[in-house]
């Protein structure tokens, strides 16, 4: 059967143990089930998002979504609109806050026009006007995350995106993005054979610069040069956050960098960073989701971090060419 | 006699609109590139833009011309961080990336 369990606690520190009680694409039978816990569900954006693309994919296979232990405790999962989006009915108290200032709830993105609407709610929904930088590198994640969806996954339902800002000592905004479609390992190994056979290395691969599904070569494609993961999972770090990325059978996690608030270091093969973990996972998720974790507090010097991300990109030529900057 | 393009932004000045850099490529950039004249691109309204939308907007203008479009294309009003963004796409739309090599680490995961 079909089912999504929701612990008490899903999110990104909880990734690996939600994927791991999770078969949530089993195919025999009419219904799915998306089951709360009974008592406390803290859900994050990861799972949220998550949620929502799965509920969109059991709907188009022409299955109807029951929630289970529904009750009060699923607030939050309601004011962020996950019931709307998984056509089930919520009627414990008022759903409706005005979201401005803490959350941008689940968005279902299909088309450009859609990607730049979210990227410009953003800004008044998360409360960011006054943090350019902050809000500039949230926006960055958001949009190269939601138009790999739409280039590179196939997925009908296109994707589902939705973000929290959390105040206070660590100021941080998260963001997710799900979606139900080719997975990594199904759009990269279409150029190379090695991701074709294991997922994990698909997730090694996709996080690395310049590799793209769309053509083996050193150049990418004159639409795309494969380096949006690398950069979103480049500023998860520079800023001392999480990175999330799951597809199919596995999954990697980037951990916070507490104590050193300036690494802005990320290493070119992300195999190779300290405080990594990966995954292999029994049933995987069909598709792909990625959670990133922003600590705005920590992103004053956003014009430093690109220049050094230009200066370690592993560019084969020479790194000074004449330019002509006006 | 030289065309300049206004890059456009949205209101905090941020570029990642793919499908207009995309317009703008193959409608004004390429055609007066391939016409070996000169052209100026004018950030003055972007203060951050997403590697993406720089890579849509001129690699396959580098791509086809080489280091010809250099001289020919003229990059106005850029902050720092969009400097380094199309710095980064020049360097490796003309030489590519170093290559990779993922797949003997995997075998350590858990």
């Amino acid at each position: 059967m079909s089912r999504f369990i929701v612990p008490n606690c899903a999110g990104i520190h909880t990734a690996r143990s939600l994927m791991e009680i999770n078969r949530p694409f089993e195919d025999d039978t009419t219904t799915a089930i998306l089951q709360l816990h009974p008592r406390w569900a803290h859900m994050e954006p990861v799972a949220l998002a998550m949620a929502a693309a799965w509920g969109a994919w059991q709907r188009r296979h022409g299955r109807s979504i029951r929630v289970e232990n529904l009750g009060p405790n699923a607030n939050y999962a309601a004011r962020m609109h996950l019931f709307q989006h998984l056509g089930a009915a919520y009627a414990f108290g008022s759903a409706e806050h005005d979201e401005r200032g803490r959350f941008l709830p689940l968005t279902q993105v299909r088309t450009g026009d859609d990607v730049r609407g979210v990227i410009g709610d953003l800004a008044g929904l998360l409360y960011l006007e006054d943090e350019p930088d902050g809000l500039a590198a949230v926006k960055y994640c958001v949009s190269e995350l939601l138009r790999n969806v739409l280039e590179h996954s196939g997925s009908p339902d296109g994707a589902f995106v939705c973000a929290h800002r959390y105040t206070g000592k660590t100021p941080r905004v998260r963001v997710a993005v799900a979606d139900c479609g080719a997975g990594i390992a199904g759009h990269l190994g279409q150029a190379h054979w090695d991701a074709s056979i294991d997922d994990l290395v698909a997730l090694g691969l996709a996080m690395q610069l310049g590799i793209t599904g769309a053509v083996r070569g050193v150049y990418g494609t004159s639409n795309n040069a494969g380096a949006g993961l690398f950069f979103t999972r480049g500023i998860a770090k520079g800023t001392g956050g999480y990175f999330l990325l799951i597809s199919e059978r596995a999954g990697y996690r980037l951990r916070r960098w507490e104590q050193e608030p300036n690494v802005i270091t990320p290493y070119p093969d992300p195999f190779d960073e300290p405080r990594s973990d990966r995954w292999r996972f029994e049933a995987g998720w069909r598709g792909t989701v990625v959670g990133v974790e922003i600590r705005t507090d920590r992103i004053a010097d956003y014009q430093y971090f690109f220049q050094w991300m230009q200066k370690n990109a592993r560019v084969m030529g020479p790194s000074k060419r004449r330019i002509r900057f006006a | 006699m030289s065309t300049t393009i206004t890059l456009k932004a949205d209101s905090g000045g941020f570029a990642e609109n793919k499908d207009e850099a995309r317009m703008i490529r193959t409608t004004r950039l390429l055609p007066v590139l391939d016409r070996g004249e000169e052209i100026t691109l004018d950030f003055s309204e972007i203060r951050y833009a997403t590697q993406s939308y720089v890579h849509v907007l001129i690699n396959e203008a580098l791509v086809k011309h080489g280091e010809t479009a250099l001289h020919l294309i003229e990059f106005k009003n850029c902050s720092q961080q969009l400097r380094s963004v199309i710095e980064l796409v020049v360097d490796y739309s003309l030489d590519g990336f170093a290559p990779t090599a993922t797949s003997t680490k995997v075998s350590q995961s858990h």
